[in-house]
Order: structure tokens, then sequence, then C-alpha cells
């Protein structure tokens, strides 16, 4: 999390980057001058902002852009949250979702070795249906549970850019699934990444991981890297104390290509590969493996204007022996607009289109009927940020409009506005509603696979919708120290149910949008920058979520289960630099109990030394879960797994 | 334009209750002074750049007189920063130690200091400079193009648009000074006659 982290104009910007900054994404309060769009040059923000930036994020500031336009930073009005390559780095973390739990605003538990519950503001499951997940802008939620498969989600952790984490709907924007929240992974550009990287680690929960990438020049404005990495992942543990045989493994290889082809033009292909198998206790491994491959034009057409294009293909393969295997392919096509229009309006509009196709094969204990599907997506949105008063109210509003096989139209407006009364204060509101429109398992899961089916998909289940009421505020009360709030209160309707055909017998269930509920919640950050040299971060989150029966419906037993949130959850997080060639940083993280599921509530420690010896050389040494033999965080006591107190070791060496 | 007109009355109606009751305590707008002789936004970087040095980077205990000698970043040359650099240092301490700005004619009034950044209306005789400093504790820095060739330590790179970093950290080191890896790691290593 980094609260100071600031969004700057970047010649390459990720897809949606600049949409999402234009609804202010960026948390800083850093007292950037806004101006009108008539200028051309962005003020430097004061001084004393710019003394509290790390050097990564003075290196990112564009001295001489004749660009564009300003984003309004410290405007922001949306919970966001921002993770910076050095938070990366510095946490010690070996994966993606360890990451995440840098992100005050998420609830991330892990689940067993490979698997994690990840979501914002409630309704966590392995199966979390609610957060939209991208990676250089390629959406890695799984239409088969509108979730997201985090055993592959991975790349150098070494080349991550950034994360921006947005908890709170962000459909007007990003479309159907941003329901509770956006994680927007950006990697870097490959002009940044130049040279070698030799990384290996070993150690306990990571048997043994190492990657390898290299970057260099094909042409004076053309720059690539290519990488490949490897982990080998140890058994979580089950209550008893006896291992639960889930170890893993992943091979991982990609590239990127970033050409700047001219002033105003910008192009990028990319694309990864990766392969798998995935312990399962005492059944047949799963195998998995998948590739995908990215295109993107950016074009800047005026000092105020642009527009991006992008196109991907994405395919995975999952073989769950006894259960399923799936084959799915997708192509995503993206436009986006961007235009001044006068001297207080910002408009952005753009278009975009997915084609699904799924294939399936089936067992006989449980089937996705019909097993071949492909379903093709349209949508269309617009957004208007109008300065009210100029560097102190913005109202954003904008509507997306999306048609989906399944449910039909669905629209999801929004309204947010953002007021800035002095240059270290924002107060901001928004009223959204989202969508999640119906994924194959809720309507097309049968078990068994002929009938008579004891579980039956649902014709009938339509998108779960939400609208939500936000409230936030921040503060630099120091120069050092910045205090960030966001409230928000949920109403959610149509959540899926399952629906009993023969009452009062439990079975058969007919997948269904049965339940209502509410969550309510307030997530309070701070970042604490209390000497050059140690920096403090910290985040509360307090969530109730209640759930209830519609009129009409009967599901009983839904209801009950269908939240899994802990009521509160605190980590700290403290960085410090001990001299100049050493750095010792540590985590201290505590949740509550989830009731509905028996977990105790933990509180979990990590600790991590550092020593960079020369500028190529770097050495770390992380103590995880240092607190207790080994806690759970998620499931019922018979399926629930235990992470064990662990170490690892790693070294990486730049050429 | 009458729907803008009407919105923009109820926002600031609304606005204005809403901050009296929740946060008059906070609210403290506070005047910001515009400083008329602002240097161009790569020098103000290049500024807090030098401040970044002065933090992260080490010199040997006998480059300070006592605990409570400054700091000095040197300035030779033109100076590109105006009063923009001695505002951003002034009340700022390094351990004990607070941070002054002198400037310099010459290379030989350039003494003492801690941080000494070359203008660019220096970079005709760059290597006399480097050799006048030679083996004395001082972080060597400047914009000029030939200047880690020239045998100084850091130079300011400005690559579309963005200020990068070249360090000839073996430089550093003959003159008994240790540079951060949080300053080392964004940068590139050159080595000597490099740039």
């Amino acid at each position: 999390m980094n609260l100071f982290g600031t969004i700057l104009n970047r010649r390459t910007p990720s897809p949606r980057r600049k949409l999402a900054t234009l609804v202010g994404v960026g948390l800083c309060l850093l007292g950037l001058t806004p101006i009108s769009a008539a200028e051309t040059r962005a003020p430097l923000p004061p001084p004393s902002a710019l003394k509290v930036l790390t050097l990564e994020q003075l290196m990112d500031i564009d001295v001489t852009s004749v660009s564009k336009r300003p984003e309004k930073l410290f405007e922001a009005a949306s919970a966001i949250q921002v993770i910076t390559a050095e938070d990366v780095r510095r946490s010690g973390a070996t994966r993606l979702p360890e990451i995440l739990r840098l992100a005050t605003n998420l609830e991330v538990a892990q689940i067993d070795s490979r698997q994690w519950a990840i979501t914002a503001r409630g309704f966590n499951n392995v199966f979390a249906d609610k957060m939209l997940v991208l990676i250089d802008g390629r959406s890695v939620y799984t239409p088969l549970y509108a979730g997201v498969y985090w055993d592959v989600q991975d790349t150098l952790l070494e080349d991550l850019d950034r994360i921006e984490v947005i908890s709170g709907p962000g459909a007007t924007q990003w479309g159907a699934n941003a329901v509770d929240g956006v994680i927007n992974i950006t990697t870097k550009n490959a002009k940044d990444t130049q040279g070698g990287l030799l990384s290996a680690g070993a150690g306990t929960a990571v048997r043994g991981s190492t990657g390898l990438r290299y970057g260099g020049q094909l042409a004076p404005d053309v720059f690539y890297r290519v990488y490949g990495k490897y982990f080998d992942r140890a058994d979580s543990v089950r209550i008893s104390g006896v291992s639960a045989n889930d170890a893993w493994r992943m091979l991982q290889g990609g590239f990127r290509i970033d050409w700047n082809a001219a002033a105003n033009d910008a192009f990028t292909v990319q694309g990864d590969t990766y392969s798998g198998s995935l312990g399962r206790g005492d059944l047949e491994n799963s195998r998995v493996n998948g590739a995908n491959l990215i295109g993107r034009w950016s074009r800047s057409l005026a000092t105020d204007s642009d527009f991006k294009l992008q196109v991907y293909f994405d395919h995975t393969h999952r073989q769950i022996p006894g259960s399923f295997t799936q084959d799915l392919n997708t192509i995503d096509l993206d436009f986006q607009h961007r235009l001044a229009a006068g001297a207080s309006h910002q408009v952005v509009w753009g278009l975009g289109s997915r084609l699904v196709a799924d294939d399936i094969v089936n067992t006989p204990d449980n089937a996705f009927l019909p097993p071949k599907v492909t379903r093709v997506g349209f949508n269309v949105f617009a957004q208007d940020e109008i300065t009210l008063s100029k560097d102190r109210l913005v109202l954003t509003l904008g509507t997306k409009l999306e048609h989906d096989d399944y449910s039909g139209f669905e629209i999801e407006p929004s309204i947010r506005a953002a007021w800035t009364p002095d240059k270290q204060t924002t107060l901001w509101a928004a009223i959204s509603r989202a969508v999640r429109t119906p994924s194959r398992i809720d309507r097309d899961l049968f078990s068994p696979a002929t009938p008579p089916y004891r579980v039956a998909g649902g014709s009938h289940v339509v998108a779960e919708k939400l609208i939500a009421w936000e409230l936030g505020y921040r503060r630099q009360l120091m120069p050092r120290l910045i205090v960030s709030v966001a409230t928000f209160i949920d109403n959610y309707d149509d959540l899926r149910s399952l629906e009993p055909l023969a009452p009062p017998r439990a079975f058969p269930v007919e997948a269904s949008s049965g339940i209502r509920g509410r969550s309510s919640g307030a997530e309070v950050t701070a970042e604490w920058r209390a000497t050059p040299t140690w920096r403090l971060h910290a985040g509360f989150t307090e969530l109730r979520v209640h759930s209830e029966p519609q009129p009409g419906a009967i599901d009983r037993s839904t209801r009950g289960s269908i939240a899994r949130d802990p009521n509160h959850q605190f980590r700290l997080r403290s960085l410090w630099d001990i001299s100049a060639h050493w750095e010792c940083d540590a985590e201290l993280r505590s949740t509550s109990s989830i009731p509905s599921q028996s977990v105790p509530g933990y509180t979990e420690a990590n600790l991590r030394l550092g020593w960079s010896p020369t500028a190529t050389w770097e050495f770390s040494v992380v103590g995880q879960n240092l607190l207790q033999n080994r806690h759970g965080e998620f499931n019922t006591p018979l399926g629930r797994r235990e992470m064990e107190r662990g170490v690892h070791a790693k070294a990486s060496w730049r050429f | 334009m009458a729907f803008l007109t009407i919105a923009r009355v109820w926002f600031w109606r609304f606005a204005g209750r809403a901050c009296t009751i929740c946060l008059l305590a906070f609210l403290v707008p506070r005047a910001v002074a515009a400083n008329p002789a602002t240097p161009a936004a790569e020098y103000q970087l290049k500024a807090v750049f030098l401040f970044n040095f002065a933090q992260f980077a080490e010199w040997p205990e006998k480059a300070f007189t006592d605990a409570r000698a400054p700091l000095v970043i040197g300035l030779l040359g033109e100076d590109p920063f105006g009063a923009y650099l001695d505002d951003l240092v002034k009340d700022e301490k390094i351990d004990t130690h607070p941070l002054q700005v002198r400037r310099f004619a010459t290379i030989e009034d350039a003494t003492p200091c801690h941080i000494l950044f070359i203008s660019r209306s220096e970079a005709t005789h760059l290597g006399n400079i480097v050799a006048q400093l030679k083996g004395r504790s001082i972080l060597t820095i400047s914009d000029a193009d030939t200047f880690t060739r020239a045998g100084g330590m850091v130079r300011f790179v400005t690559e579309s648009g963005k200020i990068r970093l070249r360090i000839n950290v073996e430089a550093a080191k003959a003159c008994n000074l240790t540079i951060s890896s949080k300053i080392l790691r964004p940068a590139t290593i050159v080595t000597a006659g490099k740039d």
C-alpha cells in the first residue's frame, strides 16, 4: 500500500490506466496543483510533497511532458490503494496473493498451498466472484465461476510496476464483475527492465524458485525483455497435523516488446505461457497450462485527447481428474477515446467486445451442460468529469451499457464527487450500480451428469445487482502523515441461492437468485514517513455482512454460509533502512474469526532482512508466519488447511 | 447549463454544511505561498534528488568537524536552482547535521562541502574540476553530458522527460563515500570513462 504513491502520466499507459485515473485514481494528497485544460505543462507538487517520495517515484515524474492533462491525484473519488514495485520487493512476498495482503482494503485468506480467497467488502470465498482482476489490461477471471484461479496468475515479481487496488464498485469504467473492487496489475515497460536479472530462492513454503529475465534493445526505440520462472511449493497441513499433499509446481515464461514509434504513438506486444502440476491430496494431480498474447496501440491526438486500442487472446486449459477438463479461449477487443469538451469537461468513451469459447469435458458426477458454450458480450460506456469549481469540486458522471448472452442488457451508472477544500484535504462521495453477470457455474452446472439431478443449473439465474453508497475522506495531517477513511453501505439483490425443488426435502435444488444482502463498513489507512529511513503503513477494516432470502425464496441453507468474512482486520507494516546496505521490514496482521466457518481469529507476523552489498547483488531472508507453529485462515474445520511457520531465503543478481 | 448552476449551488451548500458539521476540527486551510523564482520542473526535481543524496549517502566521520557541523550542498557555476533549493533544505537535518547550500564561482573556492553540484556552465573543464577534488570526500553530481566520463560520480540524464541516474560507484568508493542501495537500485551503474 502506498498512500504517497503518485500516478503520473506515462508514455505507454496500461489499458484503462488513464481511464481509471480520470475517476481520480491515485491517492496522494500531495497537493498537486490542478491546472486548467488550457495549460500545457503540469506543475510539480510542492517541495514538501516531493521530499517524501521515493527515488523510484521521483524518477517516474515527467518533467518535460507537453502532456495531456494532469491527473488530479489528490481528488481521487474512490477507495484506492497503490502497491509499488518497492513495496513488492520489500514485502518478501513470493506470489501475487501474498503481495495483495499489502492492500489493507482487501480480504486475503490463504486456503491451502495454492488456493486463496480474495475480495473486498465481503462475500469472500474460494469462488469469490465480485472482484475484477486485470494483468496488463487482460481480465483474468474465469467465466466458469466469475472468480480468479489464483494458482495460474503470475509474472516475474521483479518486473511488476504497480498494483492499483480499488475497493468498491468500478463497473461504470471496468464493467460487469467489478462489483466489490478492481485489482489492476501492471508490469514495467520493457525500456525499464533492460539488462539481466537472475534470482533464486529456497525455503519451507517455497521449496525452490528461480527466475531469469533479460532485456535489450532491438532498434533505437524498440525495447524487449524475455523472462522465465519456475517454482516448487510445499504442502499445507490438515488440522490434524497430517500433510495435505497439495504441493505444486509451475513453469512460466513470457516476453514484452515496447515500441515508441513516434512522439505520439506507442505500441506494446506481450505474452506469457505457463504449465503446472497441482497436488490434490490423495487424488491425481491437476494439470494446467495456458498462454496469452496482447497487442496495444495508444496514440495521443492533442494535449487533451488520446485513444487506445487493445486486443488480446487468452487460452487456459485445466484438467481436474475425476471432475472436469476445461479449455477456455477468450478474444477481447477494447477501444477508448479521451477528449476535452470545453474547459471544464473531460470526456472518456469507449466500446469493447469479448468472445469466450468454453469447452468442458464432463464426468458422470457433475457436468456443465451444454458442455460447449460460446458467448459474445458487447459494451459501450461514456463518462464525463465535470469541474464545477476549479481546483475544488469535481463531479464525475458516467454509465456503462453492456449486453451479455445470459442476462441481456445491463446498465451500470455511477455518480462521484470529490471536494478539495484545500491542498491537504479531500472529501469524496459516490453512488454506483454494479452487476455480476451469471457465470457457467450458476446456469450450467448439473449433478449428477444425467437426470434426475440433485443439483440443477438455473436457467432463471439473473445478474446479481449492487447499489453502493460510499463516503470517503483523506487528509495530510502532517507533511509526512496521510490518513484515509472510506465508508460504504452496499445493498445487494438477486444474490445466488440454491432453491429446494421439493421442500421440505433438502434436495434436489436448483440454482436461483433468491438472496438479498447488505454490507457496511469502513476502511481506515495511514502512512507515516516517520524519518527518511523509516516508514509505517497501517490499515484497519471493519465489516458487517447481512443476508436474507428475498420474498418468495425458500433457500435457508445458503444464507448462513454466504458471508465468510471477518468483522475486523488490522495490518501494520514497517520499512526500515538500517544503513546504506541493510534493510529490516516487518509485517503484523490480525484478523478476527469467521463464525460461519468456525475459523478462529489469528495474528501473524513476517520479518524480512535485506542486504545489498553491491549495486548488483541482493540477499534477503524472510521469516513467515512467525507467531504460531501453524494457523488456518479459511474454510470449515474438515476442509481447512493450515500454513506452518516458515523461512525463505533469496538471492538476486543484476547484470 | 442551468442544471450545472443548480448543481454547483447545491453542492456548495451540501459540502459546506457537511464540512462544518463533521470536519470542523480538521479543515484548516493553509495558505500556500507561491515562489516567484521557481525554477523549471526539471531543476525542481533535481533539487529533490540532491536532498535525497544528502540523506542516502554516507560520509566518513572526519568529513564533519563536529556533530553539529552543517552538511553542505555546494553549487559550482551558474545556479539553476535559485531559492528553491534553499527553501527545500531549510530546517532539514541529516542526523545532527543541518543542511546548508553554498554557491561557488570557481573550484578553488569550493570548500568545504559534502555534495558538489557542478553546473552545465562548467562543462568545458570538468576534467580539471574532478582532478582538483581527487581524494576528497565530496559527492560530485552534474547534469553535464560528459561528467561520468570525466570521472564524476553521479550524472543526471533526462530520458523521455524523466530523470535517470548514472552512478560511478567506484569513484565514490575511492573517496570513502558510501551510496545507499536505495539510490543505486534504480540507477544505472557505470564504470570509469563511460557515459
